[in-house]
């Protein structure tokens, strides 16, 4: 076990450096980057705690997805490294007063969920805990798992209606009519006599 | 702790088993594409190093050694090589779940599938670090193209494993094989309850690694090579490798989740042919590997409005669709998961 | 459980390593003779002329975001088709409405042209 342990405080010192460096470095993609690797051992350190699914999910859906999107803006924004630091002082105490309130919040959590006992639920017969979670989460939290439908079709509307703007007077094929093409309606085949005119000239 | 020890040599032993047969397997699928195109074409592809010009590959990559890298003056000199590492690894790592026959895979997750979907996810980064790395407009242009084809076609495969676990009940590769066992050989896997998720798994698959006919993302004839323009030397030959990789690791995919892996194709009492081998499993693997150079042989390349409308227009409602259908399936058992 | 993945994160490290290693090799035994042209970015003819890091269509964001939604759906399926012969009906029921759900956003897209690329 030894080595598991060891293998913890390897994980948790690579996500704390790189959660340093999301903060502390200037260039804006190696930030999003580091991000990338806090994600990636925090999944480790999930794992190590015996929850594979919520850790092989972490990095589906955050490495692979979310910061996939973090990247794509942070590196086409063209954000200019010197004016980040401009406001810093400036900020200072409005980003304090977030993180006081924040960690207040996630102290108030894990002390509500402490003393509630939620009792620990029994992982069946050395399965897989994905069964155990799927059993839970479309039984007993059916209603929040229907919510969170609800908010993603939400979070897919506010995508579309904030971030798209037509462009007007941009030609574009529709294959539908362009495959609907009648040859009769494009091509007018015109009888006629054969013309009989002067000879060409020699 | 000397018994650790010896565990982790032996681990790494098998690991180094399905490497180097790896990258054997992407010199001579390099060298069996050109010849395969050659043939198509009524040429002879390489055929002066070695006998049938067998040892192609293996001069191509030294000399790709032997070749310098150039890193161009605007770059950022560590992502642009950290983008091939990031390509490769997962490229690589992907093979630790795949059963290559019963009980011989390398782990056995119990989260496999989910595994394969988080590793082909992580090859996106590659592609989208050496665009911004090499800082050129063409490298650029292709990995914003390439990042986001390989990310709508993602959903579509994702969707497709869904379809595969919904019939087989577990997410632990060597179970999904099994679940496609029973007396009536190929009639028992999953292509036949899932035809259309099937071919739009492995359409999705060529287009997540952006082989022809969706290969915008170099596109040689516009962006002249896309996000590896800029790459060079071995930095070219890690990329080379990493698709190639991918491209044998989509075919051996589709063959565990929807031809039944190392399954015999004939029924069971049939004899020595009606056993699963591992024969069967690279048998099947080869004939998808043998489609991607086909395709690219046969197709013209998409256009990239094109493109997106096939997957999201298309796969993707198929997908969703199937989802149900399958579990309908399972629910008032019109199939019957095997042994 | 945790034995299996030990053979994974070794696997990683190799991989990682191959790369690393193929890199390595090319630096040491490539020729380093670099020239003002040779640095410059590929360009077709012309000088290349300013920063090629540029703003990019939104749509390009916008699959990004449609991305994450969809999977985030995915990552919701897996659990469910593991478990759902042992719920019942009620569980095929469930994910009807979950995915009808996702179908309206889907509509929604589709019909305000969002996925059209012009």
């Amino acid at each position: 076990m030894t080595f598991q342990l060891l293998c913890f405080y390897a994980f948790a010192a690579v996500t704390t450096l790189a959660a340093l460096g999301v903060i502390t470095l200037r260039n804006s993609v190696h930030a999003v980057l580091c991000l990338v690797l806090t994600f990636f051992s925090t999944a480790a350190i999930w794992l190590l705690a015996e929850a594979e699914f919520l850790a092989v999910a972490l990095v589906v859906v955050y490495v692979g997805a979310v910061m996939v999107l973090f990247l794509f803006v942070v590196m086409m924004l063209d954000i200019k490294q010197e004016p980040l630091r401009e406001g810093f002082i400036r900020y200072l105490p409005v980003g304090i007063a977030v993180a006081a309130v924040m960690l207040a919040e996630m102290l108030a959590l894990i002390g509500v969920r402490a003393m509630a006992q939620v009792p620990a639920p029994a992982n069946p017969a050395g399965d897989s805990n994905i069964a155990w979670l799927g059993e839970t989460l479309f039984t007993r939290f059916l209603l929040p798992f229907e919510i969170a439908a609800l908010i993603l079709t939400v979070g897919i509307i506010a995508a579309v209606a904030l971030t798209l703007r037509r462009r007007e007077g941009v030609r574009h094929q529709d294959p539908a009519r362009q495959v609907a093409v009648d040859p009769r309606t494009r091509v007018r085949v015109v009888k006629m006599a054969a013309e009989r005119g002067q000879e060409p000239a020699a | 702790m000397h018994a650790d020890l010896l565990l982790a040599a032996w681990t790494l032993a098998k690991i180094l088993a399905i490497s180097v047969p790896l990258i054997i397997a992407v010199a001579m699928y390099s060298y069996w594409e050109r010849k395969v195109i050659g043939w198509m074409h009524v040429r002879m592809g390489p055929n002066k190093i070695g006998p049938w010009g067998l040892l192609q590959a293996f001069a191509d990559v030294f000399k790709l050694l032997f070749k310098e890298i150039v890193v161009p003056a605007n770059a950022d000199k560590p992502l642009f090589y950290l983008a091939p590492v990031l390509a490769v690894a997962p490229a690589f790592a992907a093979w630790a779940v795949i059963p290559f026959d019963q009980g011989v895979v390398l782990a056995n997750l119990n989260v496999g599938l989910l595994y394969l979907l988080a590793m082909t996810s992580m090859g996106v980064y590659g592609i989208i670090l050496a665009g911004w790395a090499s800082n050129s407009r063409y490298a650029l242009l292709g990995a914003m193209r390439s990042a986001a084809q390989v990310v709508s076609y993602e959903i579509a495969m994702g969707m497709a494993l869904v379809c595969v676990l919904v019939l087989a009940g577990s997410l632990n590769l060597t179970d999904i094989v099994n679940a496609q066992a029973g007396g009536k050989g190929l009639l028992d896997w999953f292509w036949l309850p899932l035809l259309p998720v099937f071919v739009i798994y492995f359409v999705a698959g060529v287009a997540e690694t952006n082989r022809a006919p969706f290969d915008v993302a170099e596109g040689e004839s516009e962006i002249v090579a896309g996000f590896h323009v800029e790459y060079s030397g071995s930095a070219f030959a890690v990329f080379f490798l990493a698709e190639y990789a991918n491209m044998i690791l989509i075919s051996f995919l589709a063959s565990v989740m929807f031809l039944g892996g190392w399954l015999s194709p004939f029924p069971a009492s049939w004899g020595l042919i009606g056993q699963g081998s591992w024969i069967w499993l690279f048998a099947k693997a080869f004939a998808f590997a043998f489609m991607y150079l086909w395709f690219r042989a046969t197709f013209p390349r998409y256009r990239y409005d094109q493109i997106m409308r096939l997957g999201w227009k298309v796969f993707i409602p198929i997908t969703i669709v199937w989802v149900l259908v399958a579990g309908c399936m399972k629910y008032f058992g019109w199939i019957t998961a095997g042994a | 459980m945790l034995a299996e993945y030990w053979p994974v994160l070794l696997f990683l490290l190799v991989a990682t390593g191959i790369g690393v290693a193929l890199l390595i090799a090319g630096s040491l035994l490539g020729p380093k003779r670099p020239d003002a042209e040779k640095l410059s970015p590929y360009e077709c003819g012309f000088e290349a002329f300013e920063d090629a890091r540029m703003k990019f269509d939104v749509r390009y964001y916008l699959i990004a975001i449609l991305f994450i939604i969809f999977d985030l759906e995915i990552a919701f399926l897996f659990p469910w088709a593991v478990v759902f012969t042992k719920i019942g009906l009620i569980a095929l029921i469930e994910m009807a409405l979950f995915l009808a759900l996702l179908v309206v956003g889907f509509v929604y897209i589709w019909k305000k042209g969002a996925l059209e690329w012009e």
